[in-house]
C-alpha cells in the first residue's frame, strides 16, 4: 500500500500499522470498502424516497445551475411528495432509528433493573443507593423506611411505563430547566411516551400522511427529546444505580492494550448488562487457572465502542479502540473472542475473524450475525452466560495461527466524569457545586463548554475530525465534555490526562484544570450518557449567573465524524435542548434548501438551538466558538468588568437615585 | 461519616476531647481512589447530601437562577 494512501486513512499509528497488516494478509476492511464504493449522491442528500412500491423516487437538485421555479415544481415523487417532504421524511426517520436504538437500550436496562429489584437476576445488585434515592425523589416515589429493593420495584415499573405511555409528558423531563420545560409545552413538543413519538414518526412518514416539512421536523424534535431526556436518560440513571455512578478512574486506550501472551477478550457494542458480568467472570480464579492451563499468562479484557466506555467508566477496563478499529483489533491475530451485543457492530467482523482464529460471539436475541457463535445473554443467570463466553475464549487461545502483531501504541486516560462527580470535584463533599465552573466562565478563564460526541466515519480520516476539533476548542479555552467514539479518539490522542491541559489548553482553561486537577477533556461515558451532558448543562443553568435556560449558556455541541442514526437523534435533542450543534462529514438534507435552512436557522426560533454543517473540523470549532462568544455577549460577560466595592455612602446614593 | 477526635489539655479544664482533622490524607491510593460516593454511608447522609450537593433539584431553599424572587 502506498504510504500516502495509507496515511490518508487514520491519524492513529496503531491503526495505520494494522491497515497495512490487513492488506498484507489479504483482509478486506471498511477502509478498503470506502475506497471502492462511493456513497449514493442522491441518497446522501436526502433526495431519494423509498417509502412505497411506486419508487424509489429520486428528486435531486439540478446539477451545475440554479433551480428555476418550474424545475422545482417538477421535483416531486410519483405521489406528489416534494423534495422538502422527502428530505424531512428521511431526516426524521433517522431520528426515529436513533431514538429507537437508545431507547430500546434503556428499556433493556429497565427490565433488568426490575428483575434485580424482584430478586430474579442473581449476580446483580443495587450498587448505588444514593442514585436510587435521587431517582425516587425525582419521580415522587416514597422512600421512608422502605428497603432499597422495594423502592427499586417502584422505580423499575415507573421507568418501564415511560416507554409505552400514551399521554401527558415524560416524567424525566422534570430534570430540565423550568424555562425549557415550559418552552417544550408551549411548542407542543413535550414527548408523551418514548415509543409513541417514534411510532408516530413511522406513521407520519408513510406514504400520504404528513406532507408539510415543518410539521414532520417538529415530530422529529419531539421524538429526539424522548430519546435524550427519556430513553437515554433512563438507561444512564438505572445503569448508575445497578453498576455504580462513575467516579474518576485510570484506564488505557488503543490497540496496544491487547496482550500477546494472554487470552484477549474484546467486549464490543453498547450495553453494559452482560459485560459487567464478563468483567466479574474473567477475574474468577478458576477462569484464570483454565487460561494458564491453555498456555496463556492470564485473561485480558478490553472494550470496543460504547461498551468499552461503560466498563472503563466503572472498572477502568482498557479500551482497545473505537468504531473503525473493530476489524483492526481482529487483524492483530491476538483476539481470542470478540463478544458483541447491539449497535455499531460491523457484519464484516465475522469475515475478518475467519481469516484468523477469532471467535465472534453474539449475545443479544436482537443482534445475530450469520456465521458467528450465539451465546444468548440470560439476565436470570447472567454469570453462567458470562462464564460460558469466557471459557469459549480461553479454549480458543491454543488455536492462534501465529500471524500475530500487536502495535505498541497505548495511552493513559482518566475517565469517570459523571455529573455527580463533576459537581463533587468542583466543591467537595460539603459544598458540591457548579459555582466554580460558572464563575470561571463569567470571569473568562473558561470561554465556554462544548459537548463533542459521535462516531467514526470511513468517509473521512479516522479520528482526525475528533482530535483536531477538540484540540482547537481547548486551545481557545473551551472545556470539552465528550462521550462515545470521540472520547476514545481523545484518549488515544492523549487529551484525557490532567497534563494535557498544560500542553494543549489555552492559559485560562489550563489554569482551572490545574487547580481542580482535571483534564481539559472530560469523559462522560457512552452514547446514552449524552444525557449526562444535558444534566451538566442544566446544573450550570440552575447554579445561576448564566441565564435561565440551556439556550442562554455559552455552550455548543458537535459530532465531527458522525455516521449513525443515533448521532442524528443526539444532535436533534441537543438542538431541542437549546444547543447550537455542528455536524461534519456530510449533511443528510442538502437536497432541500428549505429543509436545511429551517434546521440551520428557523429551528432557533422554535427551540433556541439550531443545527450547522461544516466538514472542516477547525472551521467547525470556530463556528462553535463564535456561537459561544455570541452567548457571552448576550449575557454581558464578553468584557472584563471593573469590580467596585460599594461603601455605605455609595449604597445610599444608589438607593436615592 | 465518623469523625476522629483527639484528647488535649485545655487551660483550667484539664483534658478535653476535641475534633481532630477532617481532611483525608494526601494522595489517594488503591482501587478505591476517586470513589467518593462510598464516603456517604447511611441513608440519612445520602439524602442530606442530595439536599445540599444536588440542591439545584432537591433543596427547597435554594435560590439559583430559576428560583429567584423576581423571575426573569
Amino acid at each position: 500500500m502506498a504510504e500516502e494512501e495509507k496515511i490518508s486513512k487514520s491519524i492513529d499509528k496503531a491503526s495505520l500499522e494494522l491497515i497495512e497488516k490487513a492488506a498484507k494478509d489479504g483482509v478486506n476492511t471498511a477502509f478498503d470498502r470506502a475506497d471502492t464504493m462511493k456513497p449514493c449522491p442522491i441518497g446522501a442528500v436526502g433526495s431519494c424516497c423509498k417509502n412505497c412500491g411506486m419508487g424509489p423516487c429520486r428528486v435531486p437538485l439540478p446539477k451545475g445551475k440554479e433551480e428555476t421555479p418550474e424545475d422545482k415544481l417538477k421535483r416531486r415523487g410519483i405521489c406528489g411528495a416534494t423534495a422538502e417532504t422527502i428530505a424531512a421524511r428521511n431526516f426524521i426517520r433517522m431520528v426515529a432509528g436513533g431514538a429507537a436504538a437508545h431507547s430500546d437500550h434503556g428499556r433493556g436496562v429497565a427490565e433488568l433493573f426490575l428483575a434485580v429489584a424482584n430478586g430474579k437476576a442473581p449476580g446483580y445488585e443495587i450498587k448505588d443507593e444514593q442514585k436510587l434515592l435521587q431517582l425516587a425523589l425525582d419521580w415522587g416515589i416514597e422512600i421512608g423506611d422502605r428497603s432499597n429493593n422495594e423502592i427499586a420495584i417502584d422505580i423499575g415499573e415507573k421507568a418501564l411505563a415511560e416507554f409505552g405511555k400514551q399521554e401527558g409528558e415524560l416524567i424525566t423531563l422534570r430534570k430540565a430547566p423550568l424555562k425549557r420545560q415550559e418552552l417544550w409545552r408551549q411548542q407542543g413538543i413535550s414527548p408523551r411516551g418514548i415509543d409513541r413519538e417514534i411510532v408516530e414518526i413511522m406513521h407520519r412518514t408513510h406514504i400520504g400522511v404528513d406532507q408539510d416539512f415543518k410539521s414532520l421536523l417538529k415530530q422529529g424534535v419531539r421524538a429526539a427529546i424522548g430519546d435524550g431526556w427519556g430513553g437515554s436518560m433512563i438507561a444512564t440513571e438505572l445503569q448508575d444505580i445497578l453498576f455504580g455512578t462513575p467516579a474518576p478512574v485510570l484506564g488505557k486506550a488503543n490497540l496496544g492494550v491487547l496482550e500477546e501472551d494472554e487470552v484477549n477478550i474484546i467486549i464490543h457494542g453498547h450495553e453494559p448488562l452482560l459485560s459487567e458480568m464478563i468483567v466479574a467472570a474473567a477475574q474468577e480464579p478458576e477462569m484464570i487457572e483454565l487460561a494458564k492451563s491453555k498456555g496463556a499468562k492470564g485473561i485480558n479484557l478490553a472494550g470496543m465502542c460504547c461498551t468499552a466506555n461503560e466498563i472503563l467508566m466503572r472498572h477502568g477496563v482498557a479500551i482497545a479502540g473505537n468504531f473503525l478499529q473493530q476489524e483492526l483489533a481482529i487483524v492483530t491475530g491476538a483476539v481470542d473472542a470478540m463478544v458483541v451485543d447491539v449497535q455499531c457492530i460491523m457484519q464484516s467482523i465475522q469475515t475478518v475473524a475467519e481469516c484468523y482464529h477469532t471467535k465472534i460471539i453474539t449475545t443479544s436475541p436482537k443482534a445475530k450475525i450469520t456465521g458467528a457463535i450465539h451465546i444468548e445473554f440470560d439476565e436470570h443467570d447472567a454469570l453462567k452466560s458470562a462464564r460460558e463466553i469466557v471459557t469459549t475464549a480461553i479454549e480458543n487461545f491454543p488455536n492462534r495461527k501465529g500471524n500475530i502483531y500487536v502495535p505498541d501504541e497505548q495511552t493513559v486516560q482518566i475517565a469517570g466524569f459523571s455529573h455527580e462527580t463533576i459537581n463533587y470535584l468542583l466543591g467537595g463533599m460539603f459544598r458540591a457545586s457548579y459555582r466554580p465552573l460558572n464563575d470561571n466562565i463569567i470571569n473568562g478563564r473558561i470561554r465556554g463548554v462544548a459537548g463533542v460526541v459521535g462516531c467514526n466515519n470511513a468517509r473521512v480520516k479516522h479520528n482526525e475530525g475528533h482530535v483536531v476539533m477538540v484540540k482547537e476548542l481547548i486551545k481557545n479555552d473551551v472545556i470539552v465534555l465528550t462521550t462515545g467514539c470521540n472520547a476514545i479518539a481523545c484518549a488515544e490522542a492523549g487529551l484525557m490526562v490532567p497534563e494535557a491541559a498544560a500542553k494543549y489548553a489555552g492559559k485560562g482553561l489550563a489554569e482551572v484544570c490545574e487547580t481542580v486537577g482535571i483534564p481539559p477533556v472530560l469523559h462522560l461515558g457512552s452514547c446514552v450518557d449524552n444525557s449526562r451532558i444535558l444534566i451538566a448543562a442544566t446544573a450550570m443553568v440552575k447554579d445561576g449567573g448564566l441565564g435561565d435556560d440551556i439556550s442562554d449558556l455559552p455552550v455548543a455541541g458537535a459530532a465531527p465524524e458522525w455516521m449513525s442514526e443515533k448521532a442524528i437523534s443526539i444532535g436533534q435533542y441537543f438542538v431541542a435542548s437549546g444547543v447550537y450543534t455542528v455536524f461534519g462529514v456530510t449533511w443528510p438534507t442538502e437536497g432541500s434548501k428549505e429543509v436545511t435552512d429551517y434546521l440551520f436557522k428557523d429551528m432557533e426560533d422554535m427551540v433556541g438551538g439550531m443545527w450547522a454543517f461544516e466538514p472542516d473540523p477547525i472551521k467547525a470549532a470556530h463556528l462553535m466558538i463564535e456561537h459561544i462568544d455570541k452567548k457571552r455577549k448576550a449575557l454581558g460577560i464578553d468584557k472584563a468588568r471593573e469590580r467596585v466595592l460599594y461603601d455605605m455612602e455609595m449604597r445610599r446614593e444608589m438607593e436615592a437615585a | 461519616m465518623d469523625y476522629k477526635t483527639v484528647k488535649k489539655e485545655a487551660p483550667g479544664r484539664g483534658e478535653v476531647e476535641i475534633l481532630a482533622e477532617t481532611y483525608e490524607a494526601g494522595e489517594p491510593v488503591g482501587e478505591d481512589a476517586g470513589r467518593w460516593r462510598q464516603k456517604l454511608e447511611s441513608r440519612d447522609e445520602k439524602l442530606r447530601y442530595l439536599e445540599s450537593g444536588e440542591r439545584y433539584w432537591y433543596s427547597d431553599d435554594w435560590f439559583g437562577s430559576e428560583k429567584r424572587k423576581n423571575p426573569a
